[in-house]
């Protein structure tokens, strides 16, 4: 029968281990949590390239700001520009209480929601930039607005959040 | 835009809960007692209000008054299309439309005089933006044979390009005729050849 048939591969065979593969795989490093990003900037003489440039881009409607930092994302891998990261910022909530003082006094809520998506690039040529500017200008959905920044350390250390308690045992330490 | 797999939002949600007690207060009565709990305003009445002042509020016109008497001199026609500056400008002997143009003075960076052709246009406080110290096309053309000389046979014009900051231009004093075309109307204007270069770098 079937079940009588099967050789199961035991330890003191020598078929033991025959379906082993993972020891052909390339080894993967285990990838360490902290990222201590420090890029440095290229501008030389004649030729110049932006270092690290954000892209910011802000609104009160979330589906347009996602759409267009995709059609961003997307127009810098065609025209070949290495993009470093995509990321998006907290969002910021803000509450708008009108106050009516017209017959009973009612405070009408409307609660806004502020979105932030940054788009980083790295090595743009100064020829090709300010096409790229208007580029992205001409195609700006209405109510969004656009910035175009350096990357600076400020920038990268407000995606962190700060930790208190590990604030106070070192300065008990120290 | 995206309309597939969206989840109900808070507002969604307490509108279907006050319709399923509504509904049960009418199929049974002694839910009165229970609801005591219930809200003053019924996500309902806050619809209606909102729907009606989506009703009362009105957008600004697309299309100004500028766009139907086809007044070329206004910064306010053709909102969703980028407009360029023409001005008549006398070269030689013949007076033509050209973009805004003055003459290099050496040992002048090329952006410097385009910003200073945009000053001598538009008066000194402007809030226009040059991008980058690149130009944008090139034309190079050769004077006619009265004015050759050995040195001098033909001259290049750089453009660059500039944004505008603000669409406050009373300030402007423009001596010559000016007018804010866009790219299709270019060709009524300029010059064939002049008109080619020129195409190439600008966007609609």
């Amino acid at each position: 029968d079937a079940l009588l048939g099967c050789h199961r591969s035991y330890r003191s065979r020598p078929t033991h281990g025959i379906g082993k593969f993972k020891y052909l795989l390339p080894k993967e490093v285990p990838k360490r949590r902290k990222e201590k990003v420090q890029m440095k900037e290229i501008s030389e003489g004649t030729e110049y390239q932006y270092g690290d440039i954000n892209i910011q881009m802000t609104s009160y409607d979330l589906c347009l700001v996602e759409h267009f930092a995709q059609y961003v994302h997307r127009l810098c891998n065609r025209l070949s520009i290495q993009v470093n990261e995509s990321y998006a910022m907290p969002t910021k909530t803000n509450e708008v209480l009108f106050l009516e003082e017209r017959g009973s006094k009612m405070q009408l809520d409307a609660v806004l929601t502020t979105h932030q998506r940054v788009v980083q690039i790295r090595g743009l040529s100064s020829t090709f930039a300010p096409i790229l500017l208007e580029i992205i200008q001409s195609n700006q959905p209405e109510g969004v607005h656009l910035l175009m920044k350096q990357h600076t350390e400020a920038d990268f250390k407000s995606r962190l959040k700060s930790r208190p308690e590990l604030e106070e045992l070192l300065a008990e330490m120290s | 835009i995206e309309l597939e797999k969206s989840h109900y939002s808070d507002h969604e949600m307490r509108k279907l809960e006050e319709e399923e007690q509504l509904k049960k207060k009418k199929e049974s009565l002694y839910d009165e007692d229970e609801a005591r709990g219930k809200t003053v305003i019924m996500a309902q009445d806050l619809e209606e209000k909102w729907e009606q002042k989506f009703l009362r509020f009105k957008a600004a016109p697309r299309i100004t008054d500028a766009d139907k008497s086809n007044d070329r001199t206004s910064l306010s026609r053709k909102l969703d299309s980028n407009l360029m500056l023409l001005v008549k400008q006398k070269i030689g002997n013949q007076e033509l439309w050209l973009l805004p143009q003055v003459e290099w003075q050496p040992g002048e960076t090329l952006r410097s005089t385009a910003e200073r052709a945009m000053a001598t246009f538009l008066g000194d406080h402007i809030q226009a933006k040059v991008l980058g110290n690149a130009p944008y096309g090139i034309y190079k053309y050769k004077f006619p044979r009265a004015i050759r000389t050995e040195n001098n046979v033909g001259a290049k014009v750089f453009f660059f390009k500039a944004y505008l900051q603000s669409s406050d231009l009373s300030q402007a004093e423009l001596k010559a005729d000016y007018l804010w075309v866009t790219k299709k109307e270019l060709g009524d204007y300029l010059k064939s050849e002049y008109l080619k270069k020129v195409n190439r770098f600008l966007l609609d």
